[in-house]
Order: structure tokens, then C-alpha cells, then sequence
């Protein structure tokens, strides 16, 4: 009889089988970060209505704010402010309805003890959802733009390239490392958790600046920039991307909001480290790993 | 309610009594809609105290207002000071619009793919469309909570001209009536088409929302649409409801449908429809949604009874 292949490296006894090298960590994780990442990716075509919805629901959206400037007659490049903001919301509602809701929907669902189980790091599953939530919003949020572009007949007016893809980058990794601290804040929560998802849409739309310029706001602006990276991050992209357009001053250049983004990024990412080891633990103390009705 | 068991028993002359499978009529239907909506009322707000739950309830509505008042300050300008108006009640009554056709909608969701209860209810003694009405009105209520503090807060706080003697009352009530009849419509049709779908049926009502958004001139007027969109616009009974409400409260508001250049005043050589226009208009369109969506309802319940689709949940 051939030997068992489900037993990946022969060993002396159960203990010894847990001793794992750094190398099958590391090399786990990596797997779990793509495994996690390939349903949204290959996803993205699977469910055609969703390509549909997603691409639609922030287009509409969009144009309608595009229509109430044009009702004012407003300067051409507000048209422009309003459809990159509009491209953002893919981002900002992946974050909160893919990032920061989905261990409370895993929880819902019961996998959540499962992936708690496995032999994984936490940290690397939220990872994968990141990455593949950043792949399938970013086609999303092109075809918008592209669209809206088009349509609306947006001219952009870019001096620095670099600079501006460096933010966009930035943007996400601290917009996903936020979705990553409120994953492990929804871990803890009930019913609490969607209706504070349903909470951060247009409250935060309308703190980030994402239809108008944020100086607009005074201190409210103030404020937003130095805690979500969806005011900051936009504020910057609006910067660059119009760079001959009257922009209203008032909030820093987009070199200082670029390093704002890294600080926010480490934070993000640190506290939400921090905090999954913490409720993870506190989930098990407790026994909220899985709903009662279930 | 208390049930007496002996009721439940059969006949003392031992057969089938068909009158019970005929119910009390208007009385069930009206007990079935009292404990639907109780149901609704407690699965949307008893998961936090009043005060967290108003506080979430406004705060959508409330803050979609404050992106377009922000919107024509930066702006600026006189037609921006007579276009706040137009915006804000726009906007409030849009809370109505959203909190009707999603209510509806998710309320078949919920019930078929969380809680997993949507077949026990077809199957009860209960009229389905009664239920779902009874679910629907408690977001309704939350709609109509944000919908008033938006209002008020435009009125207190923006500085909105709210001249109460000036308010057409009977215009305001008729409209109102036929406006809120045709959002619970629109809604019954959403809910039809979600027993119907598979994944991602969540979005549908937003999306739904969404592309009424822009016929409606809720927020804008229809004149800076193209005139075939417009014309769109004339065919849904929000478009007439908000156009309705906009003259009974602010009859100097800017007109959401009429005004130079737009359409309508191609077509009739008028800036602004009558009210009796108005109303006509609204009942008219409103009648032919709530009939499309009767008639929609009763078929999708029948198809999904027969495909059973009730108890499949997608896992979406």
C-alpha cells in the first residue's frame, strides 16, 4: 500500500507535525492570500449581473452629481472632481461591504470558526481579501471613469504621473488597511456591524469632500484628511490630475498628503494587527465566532 | 393575541368547517399587516438604543443633503441661493423614494436568504402581499423620520424660506397620498423582480434608485437632460409627487419639470405644470405603476412557487 498522501511531511507524532519550519509559514500564508484573493478575481466575470451592478450603481450616482453642477453651470473642471470621486466610491464601498463587513458575513455564514481553525494567519486571509478586492474595484472604477470621461467630455491636466499613481497606491493600501482595522472591529459586533456599514456611505462621502472640493469644509476638512484616506487621497488626486484648474487652497500639497498616506498606512495596518490578535482572542473567550441562531 | 387551543379543534360535529380556511377578512388582513409591520419595526430598530438608532436613521438622508447644499455654495451665485430650495426637498423626499423601494425589497432578501423564513410565510394563513406591505412600512417610518429632519434641519439651520400660511395644504395632502402610493408600488415590483434573481439581488433596489434618480428631477431640474430623457422623466409618478410637493411648500421654487429650454415648455408654452396638471399626472402614472406592479407581484409569487425559488437561497 503506497503511503498516505494526505500527509504532506512524514513525522514522529501529532507535536512534532505542529512544529512548523518559518518557511511553511511564510509559504502558507502566501497561499492563503492568493486562495482568499481568487474568488473577487476570477469572480469579476463569473456573475455577470454583478459586473452590471457594480459598474451602474456608481455610474448613476455620479451622474447625477455631474448634472446638478451642470445645472449651476458650475467651471468645467468640477465635472472632473465629481467623476473621480465617483470612480473612488468602488474603492470605499468594497472596503466597507468586502473588507470590514465580510468576517462579520463569514460569521453569518458560519465559516468564520473554520477559518479560525485552519492553520492560517488571520492577517494573510484579510490580506487576500484586500488584494482582490483592489483588483476587481480598480476595473470597476476604470470602466467608470472611462465612461464618465467620455460622456461628460473630463480633460485632465496631469504635470506629475509619478507622483499621482505613487498616491493612488498609497490611497488604497491605507484605505484597505482602515477596511482591515473595521474587519476586526465588525468581528466583535451583531447586527450592529450592517447597519454601521449602511452608517459609513454618505456620511463619509460627505466628510471626504468626494463631489466638492474638502477646503470647503474648514475644520470638518481638516479633520477627514487626518484620519480617512478616502479625503486625503482624493484631495491629492484632484491636485495632480487638474493641475491647471483654480483648485481651492486650503488643504496641504500633494506631497505632504502622500506622506500623510504612509503615516496612515503603517497606523492602519499596525492597528489592525493589533486589534485581530485581540478580538480574535476575546471572540473565542466569548463565544462570538458564530451566531447563536445558527 | 391569544389563541384558545379548543378553537383549533374540529367541528363538534366531526367534519371540515371550510369558513375557517376563508379567514375573517378584512380583519386578518388588517391583524396580518399590524403584526408584519410590529415585525419590520422591531428587526430595524431594536439592535441598538433609540437614540444610536435615530442618530443612524437621519444621518444617511441628512448627509446626501449637506453634499449638494456644499455642492451650490461652492458655487455660489443667486440661481445657487433659489437652487437650495429645490435640492434639499428634494433630497428629503428621496429618503422616502429609497427607504420605500429597499424596504420592500430587502425585506423578501432578508427573510429568503438570512433568516431563511421567506417559505414559511408564503405558506402561512396570512395574504404574502399584505405581509410584505407590513414589512415595508416600518422603513418607510425611518424614511420618513430622515425625510422630516432633513426638512427641518434645511428650514432651521440653512436658512430654507418655509412660510407655513403659504403651504397648499389639499395639494400637499393629495400629492402626498399618490406619491407615497406610488414609491410602495415601485417597491412591490422591486420585491418581484428579487424572488426572481440570484446573486448580488441586494443592489438591485439602490440601482433601481439610482437610474429614478435622474428622471425625476429630484435634485436637478429635467431641462438640462436631454428632451427624450425627459420625456422619460414625465412617465414616473415621482417626477410629478416631488414636482407636487416642491409647489404646494415653495410655490416660488424653481420648477423640477418646466422651465426655459426644458421640454415641457416646448410642449405646452408653459414655465410650470398647473397643479391640477400635477395631480392628474400623478395619479395617472401612479394608477399604471400599481397595477404593473400588482399584477407583476401575483406572477413572480405563482412562478416562484412553481420553480421553487422560496427557498433557495443563493448565498449572496
Amino acid at each position: 500500500m503506497s503511503a498516505n498522501p494526505y500527509v504532506h511531511r512524514p513525522t514522529p507524532g501529532p507535536q512534532a507535525a505542529a512544529a512548523w519550519t518559518r518557511r511553511q509559514i511564510v509559504m502558507t500564508n502566501v497561499r492563503t492570500v492568493g486562495g482568499r484573493a481568487y474568488p473577487r478575481v476570477r469572480g469579476l466575470a463569473r456573475e455577470k449581473s454583478w459586473l452590471f451592478f457594480e459598474i451602474l450603481l456608481p455610474f448613476l450616482t455620479t451622474s447625477a452629481f455631474v448634472f446638478v453642477y451642470r445645472a449651476l453651470q458650475a467651471p468645467p473642471e468640477y465635472v472632473g472632481f465629481v467623476v473621480l470621486g465617483g470612480a473612488m466610491t468602488a474603492f470605499w464601498l468594497n472596503v466597507i461591504w468586502m473588507m470590514a463587513s465580510q468576517l462579520w458575513w463569514e460569521k453569518s455564514q458560519g465559516n468564520l470558526e473554520l477559518y479560525f481553525a485552519a492553520p492560517m494567519d488571520i492577517v494573510a486571509v484579510l490580506f487576500g481579501m484586500a488584494f482582490g478586492g483592489m483588483v476587481m474595484s480598480s476595473t470597476r472604477a476604470v470602466v467608470v471613469l472611462v465612461i464618465a470621461t467620455v460622456l461628460y467630455g473630463v480633460t485632465f491636466s496631469v504635470a506629475q504621473w509619478l507622483l499621482l499613481v505613487a498616491v493612488f497606491m498609497l490611497t488604497l493600501a491605507a484605505l484597505y488597511g482602515l477596511g482591515m482595522v473595521l474587519a476586526s472591529l465588525f468581528l466583535m459586533w451583531g447586527r450592529e456591524a450592517y447597519h454601521l456599514t449602511q452608517f459609513l456611505t454618505e456620511p463619509i462621502y460627505f466628510v471626504s469632500g468626494l463631489n466638492f472640493p474638502i477646503a470647503r469644509l474648514g475644520l470638518l476638512g481638516a479633520l477627514a484628511i487626518s484620519v480617512l484616506p478616502l479625503a486625503v487621497g482624493l484631495d491629492a488626486m484632484r491636485q495632480l490630475a487638474f493641475a491647471d484648474a483654480a483648485y481651492p487652497g486650503g488643504t496641504p500639497p500633494p506631497e505632504i498628503e502622500a506622506l500623510i498616506l504612509v503615516v496612515m498606512t503603517v497606523v492602519f495596518l499596525g492597528i489592525a494587527r493589533w486589534m485581530l490578535r485581540t478580538l480574535e482572542r476575546l471572540a473565542r473567550r466569548e463565544g462570538r465566532l458564530s451566531i447563536r441562531w445558527q | 393575541m391569544s389563541i384558545d387551543p379548543a378553537a383549533l379543534d374540529s367541528p363538534a360535529w366531526g367534519g371540515f368547517d371550510p369558513a375557517r380556511t376563508r379567514g375573517q377578512g378584512l380583519r386578518d388582513v388588517w391583524r396580518s399587516f399590524v403584526t408584519a409591520a410590529q415585525l419590520g419595526w422591531r428587526n430595524e430598530a431594536n439592535w441598538t438604543d433609540p437614540i444610536l438608532f435615530f442618530i443612524y436613521s437621519v444621518a444617511k438622508p441628512l448627509s446626501s443633503t449637506l453634499i449638494f447644499v456644499v455642492m451650490i455654495e461652492v458655487i455660489g451665485g443667486a440661481a445657487a441661493r433659489e437652487f437650495r430650495g429645490f435640492v434639499i426637498v428634494g433630497t428629503a423626499l428621496w429618503a422616502f423614494v429609497v427607504a420605500g423601494i429597499a424596504g420592500l425589497a430587502w425585506s423578501i432578501l432578508d427573510d429568503r436568504e438570512r433568516y431563511a423564513m421567506l417559505k414559511y410565510v408564503v405558506v402561512s394563513p396570512s395574504d404574502f402581499l399584505t405581509v410584505l406591505l407590513g414589512r415595508g412600512v416600518a422603513r418607510l417610518a425611518v424614511g420618513a423620520m430622515g425625510a422630516v429632519i432633513t426638512l427641518a434641519v434645511g428650514v432651521v439651520a440653512l436658512g430654507l424660506p418655509l412660510e407655513v400660511g403659504r403651504i397648499d395644504w389639499p395639494l400637499l395632502s393629495v400629492v402626498m397620498v399618490g406619491g407615497l402610493s406610488a414609491v410602495v408600488a415601485v417597491g412591490i415590483l422591486l420585491a418581484a423582480i428579487c424572488i426572481q434573481t440570484r446573486q448580488e439581488a441586494w443592489s438591485y433596489p439602490e440601482a433601481a434608485a439610482g437610474a429614478l434618480f435622474l428622471v425625476t428631477g429630484a435634485v436637478f431640474p429635467l431641462s438640462v437632460l436631454p428632451a427624450p430623457v425627459q420625456v422619460v422623466g414625465w412617465a414616473t409618478p415621482l417626477t410629478w409627487w416631488i414636482e407636487g410637493v416642491r409647489l404646494a411648500v415653495f410655490p416660488a421654487a424653481p420648477s423640477g419639470i418646466g422651465g426655459a429650454g426644458s421640454a415641457f415648455a416646448a410642449f405646452t408654452g408653459r414655465l410650470r405644470p398647473e397643479p391640477y396638471e400635477i395631480v392628474v399626472a400623478l395619479l395617472a402614472t401612479g394608477a399604471l405603476v400599481a397595477l404593473g406592479a400588482i399584477v407583476g407581484f401575483r406572477v413572480s409569487v405563482h412562478r416562484a412557487k412553481e420553480r421553487g425559488l422560496l427557498d433557495q437561497t443563493t448565498g449572496s
